[in-house]
């Protein structure tokens, strides 16, 4: 029998490909259907957000962090928040806190309903999206009501949030915790006990703990490989010290499991956003300092002293001082840190972001080694990425 | 914890007397500068001694400070679960002479790596795959640097002759308005009669 | 807006395309009456160009999110024959949702140039429209008109999901007033 010589070709996986989750290009060398490395080029969405930080003062700068990870915003404002809290030798209200906690409890929900329902879509279930986008929208509005947009709020601010929580949101969200299992059960009956969604996820690029430490995995993907790590519990911020929630952990590390870390995570903060409405003490939700924190709105209209406050602090901002620190919060998709140095000036000197998704598509190589073609779609699903935040 | 830190860094001071430099609290964390040609054995150290176990590396980044005689300093973050402790390692380094890479003992490493040469231009001695990774294939330069202007050099336009996408000159109708609020008033606004009598 | 659990039906929803029906049931009866139809070629083909405008996924940036939450179940953009395809070949709307850098342009180029006559651009979102928030960076390109022509600008950081369908319910105005076969 002659053999057949079977070449090495190559596949050009995006930049435009609907699996990719934005704009990757995969450039995948493939032995028959079998993937024998894959190479992914980024920078597709390379806005250059470091270098605009660094022209821009600490207030401008809090909405590029919402451009960051688009699928949830606020959670990232709260990291440079603290950042720059830390430098200023600062700490926001306990009031201005609880709500950063809510609003990062609802990014989280926003992002793992994101990815877990367009997860299923990739490996295809397109139910789960309808009712879970519905559900987002809901989300949406609430984001809309505190800050007046439906996806870059810009609220968090340093020393604290905008603007109060407006009257009756407390209550509708708390509604909405006790509407939302339902849905959420629809959506865990549509997939998980699943024979399509279950062949397509179990046991499909797995990751060791040892793989996880040493490619960086931080998030649900170090946690769906048995390590029970949640920087909300090991180095709380915020007020996550006073909250009562679980870590929940995987086994194997395969899609499957990252997958159900994800659903299990949206219960827990479902725990969390109730606990944070209830416990939610009255006061202020910024620093009593003029030189920080803007002026109440009424005070500019009667106070000359206000209205400079106000003039110098939306002109030239304010000064931190000289200083570096590396600030990591959990955001849904691992640690997000902020290495933010300043030289005493108005605008940070230089302001890294350290994206959870960076390390964990570096991973796509060792993940999808050995996997047919499909797979790879859904170890992209699975490792949660948004290009925003990888190319920055 | 603060003191936990200071003792590691003690520790950690006392191991490697000959590669580490200095070791300090920085706004309660722990900076150590360490010579950059023995990067790998201190990473090493830090991995594998049973009192750091730092097994993760999360970020690794540069800073550009154009006016010292190393103008690049290299930051690495470390992580450790085991003992829920991060440590900064930096390494000073100049525009020609390279770093060792780390890529050995973090396989993490690699991308972080290649984002530093391609913001920076800090090359890192024996990484296996030195390419550009965030800007445009075939950019020129290394836009963190701070001498490489904001908006660059070059823009692309879609040219109806050669029928593709073309580089040209940056050419803007406003220029990025660039406030210096440290310098006093005078002088920044046109038809200041005290502009220049100050000196 | 603001939502009240329970009472998230807002009502009879305004039949889409109203205008649309309208000429669909006179040309029905005249249908019945006279047993042929006439018409100009153009009428008949932005008829159907406007009832099915299938527009790429060209999801780029923040604005992705949105043009997604626009497809999906609240504000459904099925209802408008829009119908979102995965392949240049098959769609004759581009939506270009968020930030084009350099890097992708050509990429942009590409697919534009693979999509059939005739073809129609959105650009979405501040970033598309002149580089927005990202103008000054040394890696955007300020304005996606630079590389491909547009035909609707929906303003906005990201625009809402309505602030895209205001803008393909544009669109459409707009092929029904152009010409494609009588110039």
């Amino acid at each position: 029998m002659a053999e057949a010589q079977i070449k090495n070709y190559s596949i050009n996986f995006g930049p435009q490909h609907p699996a990719a989750h934005g704009v990757m290009r995969l450039v995948l060398e493939m032995s028959g259907e079998v993937v024998d490395r894959a190479d992914a080029h980024i920078g597709l969405l390379h806005r250059g957000t470091e270098k605009l930080i660094e022209y821009k003062t600490y207030m401008q700068a809090v909405p590029y962090f919402d451009r960051l990870d688009y699928v949830c915003p606020m959670n990232q404002e709260h990291a440079f928040c603290l950042a720059a809290e830390k430098l200023l030798g600062i700490k926001a209200p306990e009031r201005a806190q609880y709500i950063r906690v809510l609003y990062d409890e609802i990014g989280r929900i926003t992002n793992h309903l994101l990815n877990t329902t367009s997860f299923a879509l990739d490996v295809g279930a397109m139910t789960p999206m309808l009712y879970g986008f519905e559900e987002r929208e809901k989300l949406m509005e609430f984001y809309e009501r505190i800050s007046g947009a439906r996806l870059h709020a810009a609220f968090c601010r340093v020393g604290g949030v905008a603007a109060d929580m407006p009257a009756g949101l407390a209550e509708d969200i708390l509604a909405w915790t006790e509407t939302f299992p339902k849905v959420l059960d629809t959506i865990e009956s549509l997939l998980n006990e699943n024979r399509i969604f279950k062949q397509r996820t179990v046991d499909i690029g797995i990751v060791s703990a040892q793989e996880a430490l040493d490619w960086g995995f931080s998030g649900p993907n170090l946690r769906a490989s048995g390590f029970s790590w949640d920087l909300r519990k090991s180095q709380p911020y915020a007020v996550y010290d006073q909250l009562d929630f679980d870590i929940p952990v995987g086994k194997h590390g395969d899609c499957y499991d990252r997958y159900n870390v994800r659903i299990e995570e949206i219960k827990q903060s479902l725990r969390i956003m109730r606990q944070c409405i209830e416990k939610m003490p009255s006061g202020p939700v910024r620093v009593d300092d003029r030189k920080i924190a803007a002026p109440p709105r009424a005070e500019m209209k009667s106070s000359m002293e206000a209205l400079i406050h106000h003039f110098k602090l939306f002109t030239e901002g304010f000064h931190v001082p000289a200083g570096e620190t590396y600030t990591v919060i959990e955001t849904p998709k691992g640690e997000f840190g902020v290495y933010l140095v300043s030289d005493g000036s108005n605008r940070p000197y230089r302001c890294k972001i350290r994206p959870p998704a960076f390390a964990h598509l570096q991973g796509i190589d060792f993940m999808s080694r050995g996997h047919m073609l499909a797979d790879v779609v859904a170890n992209i699903g699975s490792i949660d990425i948004v290009f925003g935040e990888i190319d920055r | 914890m603060t003191q936990a830190l200071q003792d590691l860094g003690d520790y950690i001071a006392a191991a490697l007397s000959q590669e580490v430099l200095s070791a300090q609290l920085l706004s309660d964390e722990l900076v150590i500068i360490v010579r950059g040609a023995a990067i790998q054995r201190v990473m090493t150290f830090l991995r594998d001694d049973a009192n750091c176990q730092f097994k993760q590396v999360m970020d690794i980044t540069a800073v550009d400070y154009p006016e010292r005689e190393q103008r690049f300093e290299v930051v690495y973050n470390l992580l450790s679960l085991k003992h829920n402790q991060r440590i900064r390692v930096k390494v000073n380094t100049d525009e020609d002479t390279p770093v060792p890479t780390i890529t050995g003992i973090y396989s993490a490493a690699d991308w972080f790596e290649r984002e530093v040469w391609d913001m920076f231009g800090v090359t890192f001695a024996d990484h296996p795959d030195l390419r550009r990774i965030l800007t445009d294939y075939g950019f020129e330069g290394h836009p963190l640097r701070k001498d490489f202007p904001l908006t660059g050099f070059v823009e692309r336009r879609y040219d109806d002759e050669q029928k593709r996408v073309v580089y040209e000159p940056v050419k803007l109708t406003q220029d990025f308005r660039n406030f210096d609020f440290l310098s006093p008033w005078e002088g920044m606004l046109p038809g200041d009669e005290k502009a220049g009598k100050g000196e | 807006m603001g939502v009240t659990p329970g009472s998230t039906e807002t009502g009879p929803l305004p039949v889409p395309n109203a205008g649309q029906n309208a000429v669909l049931e006179a040309a029905a009866e005249e249908l019945n009456r006279k047993g042929f139809l006439l018409s100009s070629v153009d009428a008949l083909a932005n008829w159907a160009f406007t009832g099915s405008m299938y527009p790429m996924t060209f999801g780029l940036a923040c604005c992705a999110v949105e043009m997604i939450h626009s497809a999906c179940s609240r504000y459904d953009l099925d209802r408008f024959g829009v119908v979102f395809r995965p392949s240049p070949r098959q769609s004759d709307v581009m939506i270009v949702a968020g930030t084009l850098t350099n890097k992708m342009a050509p990429a942009l180029r590409r697919v534009y140039d693979q999509m059939p006559e005739p073809r129609w651009v959105i650009s979405m979102g501040s970033c598309a429209n002149g580089g927005g928030y990202y103008h000054y960076s040394y890696s955007v390109v300020r304005g996606c008109d630079r590389i491909v022509p547009v035909d609707i600008y929906v303003p906005g950081c990201p625009p809402t999901a309505e602030a895209l369908l205001y803008g393909i319910l544009q669109l459409q105005k707009k092929i029904r007033r152009t010409h494609t076969i009588a110039r």
